[in-house]
């Protein structure tokens, strides 16, 4: 399992390092599996030995931050597909839950289910050129499990636009609407981010971790209801036969990211 | 009174989209009895034809300078019960829009205002053009913009909302994209109105079971849906509305306002 998410600790910050690069790191059952086990493995650690882990950075290996969810392998197991979606659902919570300030760090794309984990993270750092956005509809599929977080980061009114117009949008575009907090060049991209972590070490961490608390309280972040029955609406929308056959033509026209 | 047998309000479907156009520019498309009515049935035929899965988008449009200045006026002057008939009226038509089993576009290319602000913030993508203005002008006049809040509190968030409607103030369509309230600006009528055509098309073309599961998620999730926290206080906010619009301090308000526009007073 470590091979698809690798965990490194370093300095009082964790990075977890999606390690799908073959496959822009598309959220397979697998990997899915060894993110939520990596998070668990964070937030033990900051309840163990608080002063280690003062911050945590999201990252993902090679060209593409997290292309979104892989529902290729799954598409005719509407039962694992459920699973999958219900550990995504469960991880992106307990990812928000993370008593540390998360950063995600977004190199080339964040696509679906990808933009989901961007969104979730309190700051996201990315470059003008990226790809982001939520193009599920386009696919037939409900983007119910990122849409929460989404409406929460951005508001109400902007999030329904977005998420019903489908599509991506640019790295720079995606800083202007509030779905990244950073955008710098691609050749920054790491010193901003390490600035950042830098800059988030210094300030008092139970006084973050109370901040973060009360903010996820406040915003509903907790609701794991929410996250339940969006999981089951998206399982849902992709078993039906409109989801299918519009996953159908577009696997088609899409290379196969090769298995692992 | 008769209703005039003049369209105000014009409807066509086709391609999977359903356009429904104020067209009373003169008046401003204010919200008048006949408008009501016509607009009413537009979006309930709108509603039937998305129902029979014919279409998956409607658009809102007007013809003229502005989008729609809120209520006639006039009407409500002439007979005062007539301001809480469209208070509720109104309300209704924010629930309905919201309740759309379509996505429903505002194409605004003028001052929306008032009611027409109200109807804007209930549409699921505003379309503005840069001469496109909003706002809540109402306590002046004695009334309330509360019907709106359901969906503008969800659309702008709190403090945007509270900042509208208390102030009055209206904005111009760069402000009200930076509330939240538009989501896209194009320089001019005509260019909005590509855009709208572009955007609808577009949407049209999108598998329709997953724009609506999409939209009645997000009902939930913002809490404008009846049975969240914001949809199931919608009732309770038209009835104290129109109560509000029944009253003297209402009723003198609006006279004194309506007469010193006529120079009068």
């Amino acid at each position: 399992m470590d091979r698809l998410v690798h965990l490194s600790i370093d300095n009082g910050c964790a990075t977890i390092t999606l390690r799908r690069a073959d496959a822009r790191n598309a959220l397979s059952f697998e990997l899915i599996h060894a993110l939520a086990s990596t998070i668990a493995q964070v937030s033990a650690h900051i309840t163990r030995a608080p002063d280690e882990v003062r911050v945590v950075v999201l990252a993902g290996e090679g060209k593409s931050f997290c292309a979104g969810m892989d529902l290729k392998a799954v598409l005719h197991d509407p039962v694992k597909m459920g699973g999958m979606l219900q550990q995504l659902s469960m991880s992106l919570l307990a990812l928000r839950q993370l008593a540390v300030p998360t950063i995600a760090r977004v190199q080339g794309a964040a696509i679906g289910g990808g933009c989901g984990l961007v969104v979730i993270c309190d700051f996201a750092v990315t470059h003008p050129e990226a790809k982001l956005g939520y193009p599920e509809v386009d696919l037939g599929v409900c983007p119910a499990v990122v849409a929460p977080w989404l409406v929460k980061k951005i508001g109400a009114g902007p999030a329904r636009a977005m998420l019903l117009m489908g599509a991506t949008m640019r790295g720079d575009e995606a800083l202007s609407r509030g779905l990244v907090t950073h955008c710098v060049a691609s050749d920054q991209l790491e010193t901003a981010t390490a600035q950042l972590v830098a800059r988030l070490i210094t300030g008092g961490q139970y006084a973050l971790a109370c901040t973060k608390r009360m903010l996820n309280e406040l915003d509903g972040s907790n609701d794991a209801r929410v996250a339940r029955d969006a999981a089951e609406l998206s399982a849902k929308v992709i078993a039906s036969p409109e989801a299918q056959a519009q996953l159908a033509r577009h696997f088609q026209t899409v290379p196969t990211p090769p298995a692992r | 009174m008769d209703t005039p047998a003049l369209p105000l309000v014009h409807i066509t479907c086709t391609g999977g989209v359903c356009t429904i156009t104020l067209d009373d520019p003169s008046r401003r498309n204010a919200l008048g009895t006949a408008l009501f009515e016509q607009f009413e049935h537009a979006l309930a035929q709108a509603h039937e034809t998305a129902n029979r899965g014919e279409i998956i988008v409607v658009v809102i449009r007007a013809t003229g300078r502005a989008f729609c200045s809120g209520f006639d006026l006039a009407q409500c002057v002439q007979n005062h019960e007539t301001l809480a008939q469209f208070v509720r009226r109104l309300a209704a038509i924010t629930r309905v829009i919201r309740e759309m089993p379509a996505i429903v576009v505002a194409q605004v290319q003028g001052a929306a205002l008032a009611g027409g602000c109200a109807i804007v913030a209930a549409c699921d993508i505003v379309c503005a053009s840069e001469q496109a203005t909003f706002g809540y002008p109402v306590h002046r006049i004695g009334i309330s913009p509360a019907v709106s809040l359901p969906t503008l509190m969800a659309t702008v968030g709190c403090g945007g909302a509270r900042t509208l409607t208390l102030s009055g103030e209206i904005v111009d369509a760069r402000r009200a994209k930076e509330l939240g309230l538009v989501f896209t600006l194009s320089p001019d009528a005509d260019m909005l109105d590509a855009s709208v055509a572009a955007l609808a098309r577009e949407l049209s073309a999108k598998p329709p079971a997953a724009l609506r599961a999409t939209k009645a998620w997000l009902n939930h999730v913002d809490g404008t849906h009846s049975s969240q926290s914001l949809g199931s206080r919608a009732h309770d906010v038209t009835e104290a509305t129109a109560a509000l619009a029944a009253t003297d301090e209402s009723r003198l308000l609006l006279a004194h306002f309506w007469n010193r526009r006529k120079g009068t007073d």
